[in-house]
């Protein structure tokens, strides 16, 4: 949607093209999340190395590359769980300033999916659902528990709602921590390797929720190794290594003729 | 000598009625000493020269014994124009003196809570005091509660401290009724018995907490 006034944004020197998914909506131009020149350091360590990447409203990228490669802190740049010290990150056209006030007001459109969950322990799944809905939305009781019905149905986990985080398995702690993200309504969805602490036979339940979200034409930035998720849900895969994008494709070009030696090394080693 | 039950059973009333000052100096003390190493632990993460200065305190603390604080607090501060009756040194002291330990539980408490934690409440975009009083505070909360518990015991165990400065509590009125009497046995081993059994109730009611606390529906 284009509702919220923002103004169409020239993607041009982006290097992601704007793509054509395969929807029966036309794709929505609007930029979700777009770094540029984007720089950081942990201490003299030169992590992300300027990062150029859009992420178009309704898009689906996956961003794949070796452990220490700088995929996870590029996301956790783009809701402001990391600072960084060069370039912007715009945020459906606002600029990250840093100023929390800003970063609170924009947190509420992206969601996040961590690798190890992070649902709250000490809340029931329905309580880890609502708590967003009611302290920053300003729901009631009622409506918040509606949303949440909704969305851990969704999910298809609705009859765990009154159960602890430690009573699920991996799999349905994960579900639950997408429908928490899903409630609070984002336009765009970060997944921090959102498989990588499942136990092998819990990882499908969770991609299928993924592929779910992504026919529906959720936009998604997602840090994952699962190249089966790239093939079949997303529109750009991008390879980092070193701190750096390498490269840039669409999963077909990427996954059958990348154009780069270090994305050929890596994904023979990843689909052996 | 011999130990003479009839007259054991006798002193109990008279012990039994200031276990009540015993318990309530016990409960004020800690809570005195775990908002005061709450304060500290606090205090300790504001920065490197606040965290120095606190290290410091609570080493400072923990280094001095308890009956020091007791008499300087009761003895040198009316020197200085504070004087305080015996019963608010009492709980004075053993909150400060105990304060060094719980600062040591409350930061346990709080590193206990993963990073992901606060990560995750700040994603769904609450702001930092809902962060803390609805995600961080309660996690803390859980696992203070046993080891709090368990200095409740020990700060228990040191009301007998107060004896010193003429606080009424139960090992003083054994002391009493000794010189009195001359007969230290009976009063002395019916006070033992009387704290055995309150510190027995109390870590076995901290051993159920525990379990409650960390049973299968919660971590």
């Amino acid at each position: 949607m284009n509702s919220d006034g923002q103004p169409m944004r020239q993607t041009a020197p982006w290097p992601v093209e704007i793509s054509q998914h395969h929807s029966a909506h036309p794709p929505d131009r609007t930029v979700a999340v777009e770094a540029a020149a984007l720089n950081k350091w942990f201490g003299s360590f030169h992590a992300l190395k300027d990062i150029n990447l859009a992420v178009p409203q309704g898009s689906r990228i996956v961003i794949c590359g070796p452990s220490g490669s700088g995929k996870s802190t590029l996301i956790r740049c783009a809701n402001g769980l990391e600072t960084f010290q060069g370039g912007t990150i715009r945020i459906g056209g606002a600029e990250l300033t840093g100023d929390e006030k800003q970063l609170q007001k924009i947190r509420r459109t992206v969601g996040m999916v961590f690798q190890q969950f992070n649902l709250f322990p000490h809340l029931t799944v329905m309580a880890n659902c609502t708590l967003a809905l009611r302290r920053v939305l300003g729901k009631s009781r009622s409506e918040a528990v509606g949303i949440a019905v909704h969305y851990l149905e969704r999910v298809r986990i609705p009859e765990q709602a009154h159960k602890y985080p430690a009573q699920l398995s991996g799999g349905q702690q994960q579900r639950v921590a997408i429908a928490r993200a899903l409630c609070m309504n984002p336009r765009i969805m970060l997944f921090d390797e959102p498989t990588s602490s499942l136990d092998p036979e819990m990882v499908k339940e969770v991609l299928d929720v993924m592929i779910d979200l992504a026919a529906d034409g959720m936009t998604m930035l997602c840090v994952t190794h699962e190249m089966g998720f790239a093939r079949e849900a997303a529109d750009q895969v991008v390879f980092m290594d070193q701190g750096r994008i390498v490269e840039t494709a669409s999963p077909a070009t990427f996954f059958a003729a990348p154009s780069q030696e270090r994305t050929r090394l890596f994904l023979n080693k990843m689909l052996r | 000598m011999n130990f003479d039950f009839a007259f054991a059973a006798t002193t109990l009333p008279t012990i039994l009625g200031v276990i009540g000052t015993t318990i309530s100096v016990a409960l004020l003390s800690c809570a005195g000493a775990s908002i005061l190493g709450f304060s500290f632990e606090i205090a300790r993460r504001a920065g490197s020269l606040p965290a120095y200065l606190m290290r410091f305190t609570i080493d400072f603390i923990r280094s001095t014994p308890v009956l020091a604080w007791l008499y300087f607090l009761y003895f040198v501060l009316p020197h200085w124009g504070f004087t305080l009756p015996a019963l608010v040194v009492g709980i004075l002291g053993l909150s400060i003196y105990f304060s060094g330990y719980l600062a040591e539980v409350f930061k346990a408490g709080i590193d206990a809570i993963p990073k992901g934690q606060a990560e995750a409440a700040k994603a769904l975009g609450l702001n930092r005091i809902d962060v803390v009083s609805f995600v961080l505070a309660p996690q803390m909360l859980r696992n203070v509660a046993a080891p709090v518990g368990n200095h409740f015991v020990s700060i228990l165990k040191a009301t007998p401290y107060l004896a010193a400065i003429a606080v009424p509590e139960m090992l003083g009125s054994a002391l009493d009724i000794a010189s009195n009497t001359y007969r230290y046995a009976e009063p002395l081993t019916v006070v033992g018995i009387v704290f055995l059994v309150l510190a027995l109730t109390i870590a076995q009611g901290v051993r159920l907490l525990e379990r409650k606390l960390h049973g299968p529906t919660n971590r």
